[in-house]
Order: C-alpha cells, then structure tokens, then sequence
C-alpha cells in the first residue's frame, strides 16, 4: 500500500470537488440552509396538554372539560384516536369503555385505555392518568374506581420532552451526508466518463490504492461536514464518541452508496437521476423521529434507520453504549456489504 | 545487438464469443519504435491495453523490459508512459497541476514541469486551465504527461489524429528525440505517412492477427511495385501517360524504348504506399 500515491489521489480529489461550482455551492448552501432551518424551529416545547377522547357514551364532565393547559377533543372512532396520536396531534388519547358508566354504577371497574407517543415522559402519563381519575370522579361523585392501561404506539423513549428543532437533527444530519453522496458520486461518474481513471491506472498506482483514495475524499467529506453541523447545533451533548462513530459508519455508507451509484452513471444528470430515489428512501427513517409512531418493522430494514435511531437517541435522550451498541453493529454491517458492492460494481466499470 | 523492451507471446484477448486479439506474438528492440498499424476493430488498443497492464490476457504473455506485465504491473507501469486517444486530462486543473500530479504519482521528487511544456510547444501556459486549451494543446499536454517519468518504454495511441500540422509536427519531434534518448516507443496510428516517417518495423494488424512485421522499405520490397510514370508528348500535341514497372527482366528494354521512341515531357519513380501493401494484404483500407 503505498500512502504517497493515496494522499496525492485525496490531495487531488478534494480539490476537484470544490472547483466544481456547483458541487461546492451546493454544498455550502445546503450546509449554511440547514444550520438556518434548526435555529429556526421552536427551541421549545408546547406545554399545552392536547388530548383526543374517544367515548362512546355521553359523558359531559369528560367531553366539556377544557381548561387552561388542557385542550380536549372528541374524536369518532378508536382508530381515528390512535391515528391522531401517532400523527403527533394530540398528546396522548383517552379510550372510554361504551359500559364505563354501568360499570361504575355497579361497582366495577371500568377500564379506561390511554395511548401516548413514544417519547412522552413519565410525567405527561402520570398526569393524564390522574385527569381522567379526576375527571371520573367529577362525572360520578364518587371516589375513583377505574382501571388504567397505557399503550405506547412505537417504541418507548420516556424521557424530556424533545423540542422541535432536535427532532430535526437527525434529518438534517443526514442530509449533509446525502449532499456529499452526489458530489462523490459526480466526481467519481467524471472520472469515469473522462477516461482520467485510466491515465491514473496506467501510473504506478494500484486499483486498490485508487479505491482507498475515493473512499477517503467521499468519507472524509461527507463525515467532516455532519461533524461540523453536529458541532453547530450542539449534538454532541449525549455522547459524543457513540455520535461520532455513528457518522462516520454513515459517511462510509454514503460513500459505498456513491460507489454504487457512479457505477451505473455516466453523467451528472444519470448521477443525479439515481440519487435521488437513494436520497428519499434513505432519508425516510429521519421522518419516524419528526413523526414518532410511524415507526414500523419494515422501516429496519434501511440502513439509514440504524443511523437516525443511534444520533436521535443519544443526542436526545442521553442514551449510552449498552443501548445502542446493536444499531452500531447493525450499521456497520450494512456499512461493510454496500461498500463492498458498490466496489464491486465499480471495479467491473473502470476495467 | 538490442534487447527486447516487449515481448508478446501468443497474445490473445476475446470479449465474449469475439476473438479481438489472435494469438498474436511480435517484440520490440530496445530504442526501437514500433509502428502499429490497422483499421478500426483491428485488436489494436486491445494489444496496446493489454501491454499497459489494462487489461488480463485471456491467452499468451506480454512481457515488458523482461518483466511479465501481469504479475509486476505496478512495477512496469512505472517504467512506461502512455498517451491515450482520446484525451483525457483533468481539465478543471492548470497544465502544471496535471502534470505535478501525476510526477507525484510516479513518486518523482525533483519535477520541472515548466520545462516539459516548453518541450512541447506550451510555454507560458501552465497556469492556465486545461479547459481553454485546443485540441492541438490538448493533445501535446497528452504527450507531455506521458514523458515526463522519461519512460524506457513509450505508448502512443493516435498521437496525432484530427491535429494541424504545426501540432503533429511537435509531437512527431518529440517521439524521435524520446527514442534518441533509448525509449521503445510503440506508435499505434491510422497516418500511413506518420508510420512510415517515424517507424523502424510496422506491424500490420487484420482482424486480431498479425498480418504482416517489418521495416516499412522491406514490406515495400516484398509486397509493393516500384514504377516509372512519365509523361510524353502526344501525336495530337497533348500529353499522355506511360508506366514502366521498375525490379522486373523486361524493365531496362522498356526505359529504352521509352526514351529512344517517345519524348519524354516529365518522369518520376513511383513506390507503392504502406496503405497499398496493407490493401493487397488484406483487401481492405484502413479506416
């Protein structure tokens, strides 16, 4: 491995990248619009307490209550409360039985269903549990005698309440690094297309050496640039080690991405063609953070779940080592195949 | 007696069910430029990748400065120089950063890239961008990047095609002087002229197989015809035309006749061309 030959490749892949004014504006725009878009969104959190009700019988001390603080809205159907809840609508939703008032008439407990977000902390749901108690004892007069389930729609993450701005950073931290994939995979398409990737390989250089090289520019400038970001807006605040080895297995995995992507391009507008699908579908996890209980099973299976999982949870809630080291593993797997696939397919272009 | 720089033994190279390149099998001396001659599809940048160490024979063995290229392809790459076809510079760089670039690549330490370009007709240009040059400037940059590690061995493919005189000119010097300084230039091109001008040996290449490998005056021996054409006055006081096939019995009988019956206005020797052999060879032109 001769590391000379490396450095002059990085040297001179770096300095191609910003002399292509479109690259270079694209990306300090991008940078600069997304450190804009964060300190512009609310820094806090909404402290009203915004709740759906779902009852199927009339009781006016529930459907009428709305004080200060506290917004309640009816809604028709179960489904449509759960669906209110996962959309971030209301806080938590409150499932009244249809036989509540028989039930309490005959001494039984009733049992009364609430649904939170997965991010609502313990003291929201000890809160609400303890309105609708207060409010059954409005209804009936009577001490309380009900019984509580919750039900937490997506995974549970009980904790501080997360203002809107550190939902976004995840979403905009991958965004960075999606900016950089095209660049990459644009320098690496020109490389191809000029024929300047032969006059290399005719030079003492090895074809390993030339991957290295590529490798380094794309992870160097895609992990850099998240890393300043991340800098930017305080990210690092949970762990800072976790966080920076999470971007920097999401820089080699844009990087591989890259790869794969300029293997089946032949211009910018093929580059920009195929990055596009791989920008949204990559980015759709960053939405379950915005949107918490949209979060499904089949959404695992992107490897930019791992990623967005492991920055929201350790720069928002503090998590540590023991909770995330399986999305680390995870991504670091999907990491090693994309990468090697894309070289694969790379490889086959440049011979 | 030189020794041999390349060495191709049985060559072959086929993509799929296409033989491009036949078993074929030739070398090259020391200080010697190779003229390597054929139309389009010929195998001809296929034998020049796979003596670059681009491409993996499927057959044979090419062996460059007595290494096999295969097995030391790093090493022999850094004892040649290649300059491609098509032009592939990094345009966005000035001349001297291309050239910088790949010095460094050649792990040359002491490199005088103002100099090289002054060697090829580009001086007082380096800084500019690759971008703003012609073609012409293009393609002596080209040349320049693929002597400036001094080869022992240098590829040129096309080096002059579609360029002005003055550009041809320059780079038909500078292959000369690279073989007076001892590099084994192989010169793949479509410029009969230019073979002929600057080869030792051309090599005729058809349909993945060597046709035809010697000194341009030996295959015009062999496979040509020399003649006389003269032009004589006519009986109705115009001018007619008269060709005597020179090398043959009847030869001397026919000058005579020539000169003593007729009244010769004009007479020339004519050799046949290198693009008439490869056409009798092979019945087909070169493009």
């Amino acid at each position: 491995m001769n590391w000379r030959i490396i450095g002059t490749l990085v040297a001179k892949d770096f300095s191609l990248f910003f002399r292509n004014k479109l690259f270079a504006a694209l990306t300090a725009i991008a940078f600069i619009f997304y450190i804009v878009v964060y300190f512009v969104m609310p820094s806090t959190v909404n402290e009203n307490l915004e709740i759906g009700l779902y009852s199927p019988v009339t009781l006016p001390v529930f459907t009428g209550m709305q004080e200060e603080g506290l917004e309640v809205e009816t809604v028709a159907s179960e489904e449509a409360l759960k669906e209110g809840v996962i959309e971030g609508k209301y806080v938590a939703g409150v499932s009244l039985p249809a036989d509540m008032m028989e039930k309490l008439a005959s001494q039984q407990k009733p049992t009364v269903s609430l649904y939170f977000t997965p991010d609502v902390p313990q003291e929201m749901k000890d809160t609400v549990a303890l309105i609708i108690r207060e409010l059954a004892y409005l209804q009936t007069g009577q001490p309380l005698n009900i019984e509580v389930t919750e039900e937490i729609l997506g995974p549970d993450m009980t904790g501080t309440p997360i203002p809107p701005r550190d939902r976004l950073r995840p979403l905009l931290a991958i965004m960075i690094l999606m900016v950089e994939m095209m660049g990459l995979a644009n320098l690496l398409s020109e490389e191809l297309e000029r024929g300047t990737v032969h006059a290399l390989l005719v030079t003492p250089m090895s074809i390993k050496e030339l991957f290295i090289a590529k490798g380094i520019t794309g992870t160097g400038l895609a992990f850099g640039q998240s890393v300043l970001f991340m800098l930017l807006v305080g990210g690092f605040g949970g762990g800072p080690l976790i966080i920076l080895i999470a971007l920097l297995l999401g820089a080699v995995l844009v990087t591989g991405v890259a790869f794969l992507i300029s293997s089946v391009s032949k211009d910018f507008m093929s580059v920009l063609a195929w990055s596009i699908p791989a920008f949204i579908i990559l980015m759709v996890p960053s939405f379950s953070i915005l949107f918490p209980g949209a979060i499904t099973n089949w959404i695992k299976i992107l490897p930019s779940y791992y990623l967005v999982d492991i920055v929201h949870r350790v720069a928002n809630f503090g998590s540590g080592w023991g909770d995330v080291w399986l999305n680390l593993l995870i991504l670091l797997g999907f990491c090693l195949v994309i990468t090697w696939l894309g070289i694969f397919f790379l490889r086959r272009r440049v011979r | 007696m030189a020794r041999d720089a390349i060495v191709a033994e049985e060559l072959t190279y086929r993509y799929g069910e296409l033989t491009a390149v036949d078993h074929i099998s030739f070398n090259v001396a020391e200080s010697e430029i190779l003229g390597f001659l054929g139309p389009n599809g010929a195998g001809k940048t296929t034998t020049f990748k796979m003596l670059t160490g681009q491409l993996k024979p499927k057959g044979g063995q090419a062996r460059l400065l007595g290494m096999d290229v295969m097995k030391n392809v790093e090493k022999v790459q850094g004892e040649i120089g290649v300059c491609f076809e098509t032009t592939n510079l990094y345009e966005q760089m000035s001349a001297l950063e291309n050239l910088n670039l790949f010095a460094r690549l050649f792990g040359m330490r002491s490199f005088d890239g103002n100099a090289l370009l002054e060697r090829v007709g580009l001086p007082g240009r380096g800084k500019d961008r690759v971008e703003t040059y012609s073609k012409g400037m293009k393609q002596r940059l080209m040349v320049a990047r693929a002597i400036l590690n001094r080869p022992r061995v240098l590829f040129l493919d096309e080096p002059t095609a579609g360029l002005d005189p003055t550009s041809s000119e320059t780079i038909r010097n500078i292959i000369l002087e690279e073989r007076e300084r001892g590099a084994t230039v192989f010169l793949t091109t479509h410029d009969m002229l230019e073979a002929d001008k600057l080869s030792d040996r051309v090599a005729f290449m058809n349909q993945g197989e060597i046709v035809a490998l010697d000194t341009p005056h030996q295959l015009k021996q062999q496979h040509g015809k020399r003649a006389l054409k003269a032009k004589v006055a006519g009986d109705d006081g115009g001018l007619e035309d008269r060709e005597i096939t020179l090398d043959t019995p009847e030869t001397p009988e026919a000058v005579r006749k020539l000169f003593s019956q007729e009244k010769v206005i004009t007479i020339h020797s004519e050799e046949a061309t290198l693009e008439d052999i490869f056409i009798s060879l092979t019945g087909r032109g070169l493009v």
